[in-house]
């Protein structure tokens, strides 16, 4: 009698070809299958099958590291759906700015989410620099993954300043102005360098559309290279390390 | 090798404990072995869980924040007119603040490059791998010296009037000072008095960009003058 | 000389071995077109034709300029000054970080919004974080007697044109 009950549909599909040919493991009821889930699936295996139980309380990392890839995560999917309605061109772009305001469907919560976790993304990416430092998370063998986060920062920041300009409006216009004008000042190469941002000598079209282009596909190809570097380190290194630890030496006669 | 105290074996029923490492110390050489071993345990779904919930808490706190403040939308640009005051993006406002006190070339490229610089370079000084508390070695040479680098960049920097570099390097320094000796006091006291001074110098460097940062977001008004948070041109 | 394991000839040879070579010229090659690729692509991104407007702009005739009059040009960016004897213009870009400046006239100085530099009607520095004093534009008159300004040529500070 075969049991028709909607309890046994789950294990009933997950006994099907097809699913099998799919998903090549069981369900999460022993330790070899929950082993599998991550060992099998691309996206997850940059995760240790094991982790050590003390790296999973807040207190030991606050997962600030974890909140700046949240953030990012929200941004890239954000900033994707924008994209179909904005045009890099003056003075469309404002004009744009404005239909996902008051036209769009969810367009200003959508802007507004963008914002907030690009400001959130930066706040956290401080914090977790600032909590990795003092927890001296940087001694070696993780020496070269601080010099990763540290261009990681720069990254973020720059995504964030390249974002700036997008809306074309008063502010975005003259804090860029501002901020171009600052790099002009450096010796020797800081004309050029202006130059070739802005693609001419003063905020234009041009400067828009060159930050458009850093802003939604150099940077964030960057980003998820250097994110990428960065996890995997995290792991080759043994994880994440919280709290600094003093070693114990043990007592004479006592057995560790 | 004969008078070794016995070997105690346990045995785990534990399946998820991983398997144990017996070493042999011999008691005229003293390694450091850690007295605990470390637990595992699976990352399905241990850590897996607490990453979606920790990707869930971020979404649902941005979107209230999204639902409830809105994003600043001025009016078009137009390069001829200047608003005033012209403020860059918050996390930008620390070094604008700067500007007001050095040339461009100092404040806009010369400071930021070196504290990249300094960033970077952190994980390979020496100082930072092996620094111990401040004054558990040579207090009194660590005085003068702290003295002395504090009066240095106080004076260095109210020459340029910058006060807001000046204030936070004398409270810093006090603080400092104010660690000596705290090893056998209450527990704030004991705490401080383990810094060590790479510590002190990062917390140094953000009392200071914070500070700036904050002038620069809620202190400053038309003509970058000071005014009062509730005049001063406040902008997401 | 010791003797190349790789060389199975049992021939000794001076200098590097023809894998050697050619390894060399292999990754020299590759040195090549990578900086090729670079310098190509650099150049590729900097624009050489700019849509941005003249910088010439006529200014009227030297007899609206007399002493103490001071006209601003918003699109051109510039002041047009009337001086003693002659006429002269400055730019109006705040030489800190580019700001547009202003005319105060009870005032008789020129100001930035931006962060609150001063300067006098010959582009001095007064006051403020502005590290150098406003340029002076180059001016000319056409065949008709109108005043030619170029924004785009710095004139030495001080050189005034007499009409």
């Amino acid at each position: 009698m075969r049991d028709l009950s909607l309890g046994s549909l789950g294990s009933r599909l997950r006994e099907t070809a097809l699913y099998r040919s799919i998903v090549r493991h069981g369900i999460a009821d022993t330790n070899r299958n929950r082993s599998l889930i991550i060992f099998e699936n691309l996206f997850l295996h940059v995760h240790p099958v094991k982790v050590r139980k003390k790296t999973l309380r807040f207190s030991h990392t606050y997962w600030l590291g974890g909140i700046t890839l949240a953030c990012a995560l929200v941004l890239n999917a954000t900033g994707i759906l924008l994209m179909f309605y904005y045009h890099p061109s003056v003075p469309q772009a404002y004009r744009d700015m404005k239909e996902l305001a008051f036209v769009v469907e969810n367009g200003m919560f959508l802007r507004n989410l963008h914002r907030w976790a690009a400001h959130l993304m930066v706040f956290a990416a401080f914090l977790h620099m600032l909590r990795v430092f003092y927890h001296r998370a940087y001694r070696p063998p993780r020496q070269f993954n601080w010099v990763v986060g540290v261009v990681l920062l720069l990254a973020t920041l720059l995504l964030s300043y390249t974002g700036y300009l997008l809306p074309w409006d008063q502010l975005a216009f003259w804090g860029v102005s501002v901020g171009t004008n600052m790099a002009k000042e450096a010796p020797l190469i800081g004309e050029q360098v202006r130059f070739l941002l802005l693609g001419g000598h003063a905020v234009s079209e041009n400067a828009l559309l060159r930050f458009y282009v850093l802003h939604c596909v150099v940077l964030p190809v960057a980003l998820l290279l250097l994110l990428s570097v960065h996890i995997w380190r995290v792991r080759k290194d043994g994880g994440v390390q919280g709290p600094p630890e003093e070693p114990e030496i043990p007592e004479r006669g006592e057995v560790p | 090798m004969n008078n070794l105290p016995p070997i105690h074996v346990v045995e785990s029923a534990d399946p998820l404990a991983t398997p144990r490492r017996v070493a042999l110390v011999r008691p005229d050489i003293r390694p450091a072995v850690r007295r605990r071993e470390e637990r595992w345990v699976m990352t399905f779904p241990h850590l897996i869980v607490r990453e979606v919930i920790l990707l869930q808490v971020v979404v649902i706190g941005l979107a209230l924040a999204a639902i409830f403040f809105d994003a600043p939308l001025q009016g078009i640009a137009n390069p001829l007119e200047t608003p005033n005051p012209a403020k860059a993006p918050w996390y930008f406002l620390g070094l604008q603040e700067l500007l007001h006190y050095f040339p461009p070339v100092v404040a806009g490229v010369l400071m930021p490059a070196l504290v990249v610089i300094a960033l970077v370079v952190i994980p390979y000084a020496r100082v930072n791998l092996t620094a111990g508390p401040l004054w558990a070695s040579h207090p009194g040479r660590t005085a003068a010296v702290v003295g002395a680098v504090t009066f240095f960049l106080a004076a260095l920097f109210a020459a340029f009037a910058c006060w807001p570099i000046v204030v936070p390097t004398v409270l810093v320094a006090a603080a400092i000072f104010a660690a000596r000796g705290g090893e056998s006091g209450g527990r704030l006291r004991r705490v401080l008095a383990g810094v060590t001074l790479p510590e002190w110098i990062m917390t140094w460097f953000v009392v200071v960009a914070t500070i700036l940062t904050v002038i620069g977001t809620f202190f400053r008004g038309p003509g970058w003058s000071l005014v009062w948070p509730w005049n001063a041109a406040v902008f997401g | 000389m010791p003797e190349d394991p790789e060389d199975l000839t049992g021939i000794e040879e001076d200098g590097p071995s023809r894998r050697d070579f050619f390894s060399r010229v292999g990754l020299a090659a590759c040195a090549v077109a990578a900086a090729g690729s670079g310098i190509v692509t650099l150049d590729f991104l900097k624009p050489k034709v700019l849509f941005e407007p003249p910088t010439r702009f006529r200014a009227g005739s030297p007899l609206d300029y007399p002493e103490g009059v001071v006209r601003f040009n918003k699109e051109q960016r510039a002041y047009v000054i009337g001086a003693p004897g002659g006429v002269y213009a400055l730019s109006a870009v705040c030489t800190h970080l580019g700001c547009i400046t202003r005319f105060l006239s009870d005032e008789k100085c020129i100001a930035c919004p931006c962060h609150g530099s001063r300067f006098d009607l010959e582009g001095n520095v007064i006051h403020g974080p502005a590290p150098r004093p406003l340029q002076w534009l180059e001016m000319q008159v056409d065949a008709t007697g109108t005043l030619l300004v170029d924004t785009s040529v710095t004139i030495p500070h001080g050189r005034i044109f007499k009409a």
